[in-house]
Order: structure tokens, then sequence, then C-alpha cells
């Protein structure tokens, strides 16, 4: 597969109450690889993700300059242009982040908790969307019999399939994930590292991640930073290998 | 644990007890004061009948009615204002205005009741008497708005309150789902926040309840039982105000100990009440 690019950053500067976080992040990310952001705690790399959805707006005190340039629906888009609603990128952009953060409601409604936000509300057309999505991240089987429970209650490693499934749920081109299995145990990572190889052919994903083992498994690209700029990339990662796996 | 430690402890302690036993002998006085007319068997006496002291009736219904009727219609009032400013102020506005009306509402709380009286004397009664075209325009309609505009704040700050302590990771969920701000405030914080949206709504109806002020400047203070909105009336805690002027050893002023009494008995439920329900709906989260 000939990867072409998918997202560009151009002298990205991010600040946070006038202390500057990011410095001139030129990178180009290739379409239908994982490309991992490594890099110390506190050195940017949530806040990356962050801009890349716009989900910065949310928090007070932000702000950015620079381009971010997405392909979307086929067509490269200046993401932070006013002109593209947050609500829309987001829809086309998924995140996924540290801790899972299921929504206080049932198995079924948070899978379906994005289609009721683009008002899809066809009864049908929901639950099959919802039984594709858990299928997808390997739920279906766990949780079929007891989709009306509280999402919570769920293990930490379902809980995070459920909020992957949950993002999925709109098929966007670009997944963002940051740290994902951080909070899980060695079986429950292994099973999402899996899913997220298996994504790959769906979309782009970007997935910030500070285990070494872990991008050399999955990764096709990285990125490290540190203290906020941008050191270097490789593409040495045996994702290679874990594409010959799938 | 250490001597200074425990002598600090010590000190916070009794000031603990003493005022939980303040409040305890604040009851007990009420009480007491009340045993002559609660021993002879008057309480139901008290409670239903009408006040005329010349004819020997000392009965409060009519100001407990008025009292209940005041605060369930401010609450009326005031309930969906509240809510609203507090969904303005928690999801809805821009940064700089939620810290603006925030700040406003705050101030609010510190203005005391009789500026709001006062100046609703002179805005609100003519209004209200060219509006209803008979009395002095001093009414339960009059009065309720006010004591609207009182609760107000207390509940904003509440509601707020409340809504600040959805966890971030939640809204956040939402907003990278591409959920708008009134979606976000549906589908989770509203959720979320209930519990502290029932405490602030008893939070401000027994503060409507037990204000006085408001009541006493703006209902009309008729002791005569009322038929609709329109008519004047006299809550319990005006009542308690205005009977304080009569002789110590009268039955008039024997009776207001059973308005406290009463008004005591009543906050206390409240309270009691909003333990509870803190309590179970927190423990059922």
């Amino acid at each position: 597969m000939v990867s072409s690019t998918k997202i560009r950053t151009q002298d990205l500067c991010f600040y946070y109450h006038r202390q500057q976080v990011l410095h001139d992040i030129s990178l180009d990310f290739p379409a239908h690889q994982i490309t991992a952001i490594s890099g110390p705690s506190g050195s940017g790399k949530s806040t990356f993700l962050m801009i890349l959805n716009r989900l910065w707006e949310e928090i007070e005190g932000c702000s950015i300059s620079g381009n971010v340039a997405m392909e979307l629906d086929g067509e490269l888009q200046d993401i932070t242009s006013r002109a593209l609603s947050a609500r829309i990128l987001r829809r086309k952009v998924g995140m996924v982040f540290q801790q899972p953060n299921p929504l206080p409601m049932s198995i079924f409604k948070n899978i379906a908790f994005p289609l009721r936000l683009a008002s899809i509300t066809d009864k049908n057309q929901v639950r099959h969307a919802v039984e594709n999505a858990l299928r997808q991240v390997q739920l279906w089987d766990e949780v079929k019999e007891r989709l009306n429970d509280d999402g919570r209650l769920l293990s930490g490693g379902q809980q995070q399939r459920l909020c992957l499934a949950r993002a999925l749920i709109l098929r966007p081109e670009v997944l963002l994930l940051d740290e994902p299995t951080s909070s899980l145990d060695p079986e429950a990572s292994a099973a999402i590292e899996e899913l997220l190889l298996s994504l790959k052919s769906q979309c782009t994903l970007i997935m910030v991640s500070h285990y070494q083992d872990q991008i050399q498994r999955i990764a096709d690209l990285r990125f490290e930073i540190r203290e906020g700029r941008f050191i270097s990339s490789r593409s040495d990662c045996d994702g290679g290998n874990a594409r010959r796996q799938t | 644990m250490d001597r200074p430690h425990s002598f600090t402890e010590y000190i916070f302690l009794t000031a603990a007890v003493c005022s939980g036993l303040l409040t305890a002998a604040v009851f007990l006085f009420l009480l007491i004061f009340s045993l002559p007319l609660l021993q002879n068997g008057e309480l139901t006496d008290l409670l239903l009948s009408s006040w005329a002291p010349d004819k020997g009736m000392y009965g409060i219904y009519p100001m407990l009615m008025a009292s209940l009727t005041l605060a369930c219609l401010s609450l009326v009032i005031s309930f969906p204002l509240s809510l609203g400013c507090s969904f303005v102020i928690s999801a809805l506005a821009p940064a700089r205005l939620r810290r603006f009306l925030l700040s406003m509402v705050r101030l609010m709380t510190g203005i005391p009741t009789v500026v709001y009286s006062f100046a609703a004397l002179f805005l609100l009664v003519p209004f209200m008497r060219n509006i209803l075209g008979h009395g002095s325009g001093m009414s339960i309609l009059t009065a309720a708005p006010v004591l609207a505009l009182l609760i107000a704040p207390t509940m904003i700050i509440f509601f707020v309150g409340s809504f600040e302590k959805v966890p971030l990771s939640a809204t956040l969920a939402v907003d990278a789902l591409g959920g708008n701000p009134i979606q976000k405030l549906l589908y989770v914080m509203i959720p979320q926040a209930w519990p502290g949206i029932i405490n602030g709504v008893l939070l401000g109806f027994g503060r409507a309840m037990g204000d006085t002020m408001i009541s006493l400047m703006l209902a009309g203070n008729s002791v005569s039982a009322f038929n609709s909105l329109s008519q004047s009336a006299r809550s319990l805690t005006a009542h308690i105000a205005l009977v304080m002027a009569f002789d110590f050893d009268s039955m008039e002023f024997k009776s207001i100990f059973v308005c406290g009494l009463l008004l005591y008995i009543f906050t206390a439920i409240l309270m009691l009440l909003l333990r509870m329900s803190t309590l179970c709906l927190s423990g059922k989260r």
C-alpha cells in the first residue's frame, strides 16, 4: 500500500496561559499507518493529540499558531479554520483517552452515544451499528447478555475496548490514542494492540505511548517530542513484522 | 498523635460540641416556652384555627398556609430561572461571561433582603396595584417574585457547584465525540449532577420559608385566610416579627414560640432530608 500523507502540521505552536508548550512542530503523518508519539511525561504529547481534534478549544486558556492540514473526505482541509466546525471534525477524528472514560449510562447507550449526538435515531440502524462496533473490538461475546448494565461496571480492559468501540462507531478517518493501554494489564494491552493493528486498513492511527516495546511491536513510524520540541523520527520500528503477522 | 495536635483538636472539638449544644438549647428554649400552650391540648387549635386574639383564638393556620404558598410559588418561579442560569454559567457561555455572571450571582447573595424589599416596595407594589385593580398592591403575588430573586443565587451557586463536580473526563469524552454543549448538559452533566440539584432546591425552599423581611414588607400581613394569590397574607416569620411587639406575658406572645418551634422542626426535617438524599444518592453512584 502506498501511503499518502493524512495529516501535515507546519510550524505548529501551542500555548497554555501564554506559556509555550509546543514549539514549531512540522510533521507529516502517513495515512493508514500507526504513528507513535513518544517522549517523557509532560513533554506535550497529549497536547499534540488534542490539537488534531481541536479538543484544546474546550480547555480555558489555550491557543495555537501554525497550520494543521488533514485529508478529510478525500480533500486536504485546514482543521484549525473556523469554517470547519469542531463537532464535524471530531466525528471524523475519534479519540481514546488514557483512562477509560465510559459515560454514566448502559453499555449499549455508551456505544450508541455518538449516533445519538449525530441525530441518528433509526433503531435498527443503531442496534446494528452497536453490534458491529462491539464485534470489531471483540467485546460482543462478553457483553451481549448485559447490554443494559452500566458501562462503568466493566473491567478496565473491557472499558477501554468499549471506549474504542464508541470512537469507532462513526467510522472515523483518524483515530487518536492517548496511551490507550497504560492503565491495563499485559493481557488486556495485548488485545488492544491486536485491535489497533487490525484498524489500520480502516483509518489512520496516531498513538501516544511511552512503552518502547509497544512502539516496536505495532508502530510503523515514531516521532519523539521532548520539552515541546520535535526531536527525531524513526521508521525503523518493527511495524513491518507486525504487519506481516496480521 | 503528638500533644500540640491533640490540644488543637480538643479546642475544635469543644467548639463543635458547643455549637451543637447551642442548637439543641434553642430547641429546648422554644419547647419550654411553648409547653403551656401545648399542654393545654391547644396544638390542634393553634394549627387549624385562625388568628383572632380578641376572641381568644391564637391559630396560625393562615400564616402556615401563607408561608408554604409563598415558598412554593417562589420556588416555581425561581427553579427554572436558576437552572437556566446555571446552565449558562456552567456550559453555554464563553469563559469570560461565565466568570462575570458567577461573580454577579455571588454578589447577589450578599445583598440584604431589606434592600430587595425596599426596591420592590417602590417598583413592584404600585405596578401590582395597577394590575390587580384593587387593594394596596401588597399580596402573595407581589412577594413571591422577590422571594424568588432572593433564593435564586443560593440555588444557582449550588447548581453550578454540582455541575463543576462532574468529572472533566466525562465532559471531554462528549466533546471528543462531537457533542455540542447542550448535548453535554443533557446527557452527562444533568444525570451526574442531579443530587446536587435536588439539594439546591431544598436549600432554596428552606430559605424562602425562613425569610422574614420580604413577606413582612410585601405580602400585606393580613391575618385572615386567603382565597387567591392576589390577596394579602402573612407568613409565619412575619407573624413572629409582628407579634413580638405584644406584651411578654400575653397569650399572643406565647403563641409565637409555637410558631418558632414549628419553623425549627420544619427546617430540621428539611436538613435531614437533604442529608439523607445526599447520602443515598452518593452511595448509589
